[in-house]
């Protein structure tokens, strides 16, 4: 059972031809702030907030280019917050002037069901186990990066990188690492997420196609942490066939992951099997 | 100069080791059993670009007059059609060469070369790159592909050790950053001519292994002054220049091989080229080295005497010096010449100060 407000300070998209993303309130407002019962302040900013101020960037360019247009990215805000903070979570999105068509108000339960039920192409969280979770119901999730310096992060261009590990392996690949150390579970895991990356990457590579080369207020990258220089070339030639022509590209090939996570702050990480990582110990 | 690598390299913390785990994972994996890199905090990385490891003059000819849509479109078009070999390739081939070596003494080691493909080129243009790295067979398996943003900060990120590239405006941001960084000039078709057993590495002294205080000197006071300076200072050791901890990432691995008993085979060689003279200057120049604990394997003073004749015979598959002075004589007889934008030099030509010109909108590609 969900609660769902349309906010009237938003123009409602067309949530059939819109990117209908999902973003958990604790992400776009701090939920550390200690809930004094009655405050009527503004919440404080979290970490979502320069995603939510790149978000509205890429919408405001995509209509000036024209004002017909549908694919646009289309925000619910999901909330498993306590009655009493609704209307103040309405008041802040108010006063920061956020590009959120409509607030779910549901227990943490119904949250999948939610998602779900909505048409969401995209729910995203900071919280990597939330991620999981929906991806495990078969909701897309990907992960709002958290970035060391969140002032740092740009709210002029919305960063999209996708991880490539799984979608530039061959099915042949994945079996042979069976032998070192990942588990059935895990190996299940890799091949479904291969699948819920997909619907996602093609529309971002359709909204990208809308923009050139230089100035593009949408930013697409390929990082594979793990794998070989031909499973990068691969995973680009994949996510090419599905429309996504990526800007960026990045091939660690084991190299640390978080210095240059650091440096691309994206704002949106799809990871296609990276938090099945999660627990890896390898071949002692 | 700063140190590149983290003081203690046993310091990683738990989910770079888990992503390191599943690398060696993947690599063992694989059937054609290529080496895996190296981690990043042991090896000694060497970022080229891609128009250093491939020669990309006609593309850059379609980016330079039509844009880089087109530019792009046309890699694409061409994708399947390997590059051809770069100014850096020699030097990229010999440093495979001494990691063949290392992994047949140390198979479990790190410590080896790191080749890492740093451009920000679109990564469109990426395929047609990795076709032709696989073309070559090199052992390239990192690379940073930044669709027009400055590669400098991922070089800190993938703690590069030296950063080779064409574009002088990036080898200087690079200089700046306190990496060590040249820009590469061709020089016609050598690499038929070079050792395929032993890399040969030349550096200018003053300005390049040393700091170019000795330089100033030269350029404000005359050469007198200079030579009675570093007479008077022969006990005191120069400051570093940027490229000496490449310097000493060398010899690190140089000692491995003579750990072995393999001084006689070592596949690394160095070379000092300086306009030093031995009777003079020069020993302030040998003292500073011994006081650093680096060797250099042959120490070549010419008394100002041209480079170009001497680094004819030695071959070296790049050599290094502040001065273009020197880089063009290098290059006139055939020499991988590689510039060093750093010191006093940079203001003066052939002995004149060069007067600055107003900083231009410069394209930043």
């Amino acid at each position: 059972m969900d609660s769902m407000v349309r906010n009237p300070d938003v123009k409602q998209r067309d949530a059939a031809q819109a990117v209908v993303v999902a973003v958990s309130s604790d992400a776009i407002f701090d939920p550390e702030v200690e809930q004094v019962h009655g405050a009527t302040e503004p919440l404080r900013k979290g970490d979502a907030f320069s995603f939510m101020k790149a978000i509205q960037v890429v919408n405001e360019r995509l209509l000036t280019m024209n004002s017909d247009e549908t694919l646009l990215f289309d925000v619910i805000l999901l909330s498993n917050d306590s009655e009493e903070k609704h209307s103040r979570i309405i008041a802040s999105a108010k006063h920061y002037g956020l590009d959120i068509g409509r607030f779910c108000f549901c227990n943490k339960e119904d949250s999948i069901e939610s998602l779900q039920s909505n048409n969401v192409k995209l729910f995203l969280s900071t919280d990597t186990n939330d991620v999981c979770k929906a991806l495990q119901k078969g909701v897309p999730a990907a992960l709002l990066y958290r970035p060391t310096d969140p002032h740092h992060q740009t709210e002029d261009q919305l960063k999209v990188v996708f991880s490539g590990d799984v979608i530039g392996s061959s099915e042949e690949m994945l079996h042979g690492l069976r032998e070192q150390g990942f588990t059935e579970t895990q190996l299940q895991g890799f091949k479904t997420a291969k699948g819920s990356v997909k619907e996602f990457a093609v529309l971002m590579g359709e909204m990208r196609r809308r923009f050139g080369l230089e100035g593009s207020p949408l930013c697409t990258g390929l990082m594979t942490v793990w794998s070989s220089r031909n499973v990068c070339a691969s995973a680009l030639k994949t996510l090419r066939g599905w429309g996504l022509l990526v800007d960026e590209a990045f091939c660690l090939a084991g190299a640390p992951r978080s210095p240059i996570l650091n440096l691309v702050q994206p704002h949106i990480l799809c990871l296609d099997g990276l938090y099945h990582m999660e627990g890896f110990t390898g071949m002692s | 100069m700063s140190e590149i690598k983290p003081t203690d390299p046993a310091a990683t913390n738990t989910g770079e080791e888990k992503d390191w785990a599943a690398a060696k994972a993947f690599f063992d994996s694989l059937k054609t059993r290529k080496p895996r890199p190296p981690k990043p905090q042991y090896a000694v990385t060497i970022a080229v670009s891609s128009r250093t490891l491939f020669n990309m003059v006609a593309e850059r000819k379609i980016y330079e007059e039509e844009g880089v849509e087109k530019y792009v479109t046309f890699q694409q078009e061409h994708e399947n059609e390997p590059l051809m070999q770069g100014v850096a390739f020699p030097l990229v081939k010999a440093l495979m060469t001494v990691n063949s070596r290392l992994r047949q003494l140390y198979p479990d080691s790190e410590e080896l070369f790191d080749i890492v493909l740093m451009t920000n080129n679109h990564a469109q243009v990426g395929v047609r790159l990795i076709n032709s790295i696989n073309h070559y067979d090199l052992t390239i398996e990192r690379f940073c592909m930044t669709g027009g943003q400055s590669p400098i900060g991922y070089l800190k990120a993938y703690m590069t050790n030296l950063y080779l590239s064409k574009d002088g405006e990036k080898v200087t941001e690079a200089i700046e950053e306190g990496i060590a960084a040249a820009t590469m000039f061709a020089s016609g078709d050598v690499e038929n001519q070079l050792s395929d057993t032993q890399l040969k590495v030349a550096f200018d002294g003053d300005a390049v292994l040393f700091s170019d205080e000795s330089e100033i000197i030269v350029k404000q006071h005359g050469l007198d002054t200079f030579f009675e300076h570093e007479k008077e200072f022969e006990n005191k050791p120069l400051a570093q220049g940027p490229l000496k901890c490449f310097l000493e990432a060398l010899g690190k691995l140089q000692r491995k091989f003579y750990a072995k008993n393999e001084r006689m085979n070592c596949p690394i060689r160095t070379y000092l080229v300086t306009a030093r003279s031995a009777a003079s200057s020069g020993a302030r120049v040998l003292k500073t080295l011994r006081s650093w604990g680096l060797e250099i394997d042959e120490a070549l003073f010419l008394a100002g005497a041209p480079k170009g004749p001497l680094l004819q015979k030695i071959r070296p598959h790049i050599f290094f010096d502040d001065q273009m002075f020197h880089i063009e004589g290098a290059k006139e007889l055939g020499t991988i010449a590689a510039h060093v934008p750093y010191g006093i030099g940079q203001k003066y030509h052939k002995g004149k100060l060069i007067e600055q010109p107003d900083k231009d909108v410069k394209d930043k590609k």
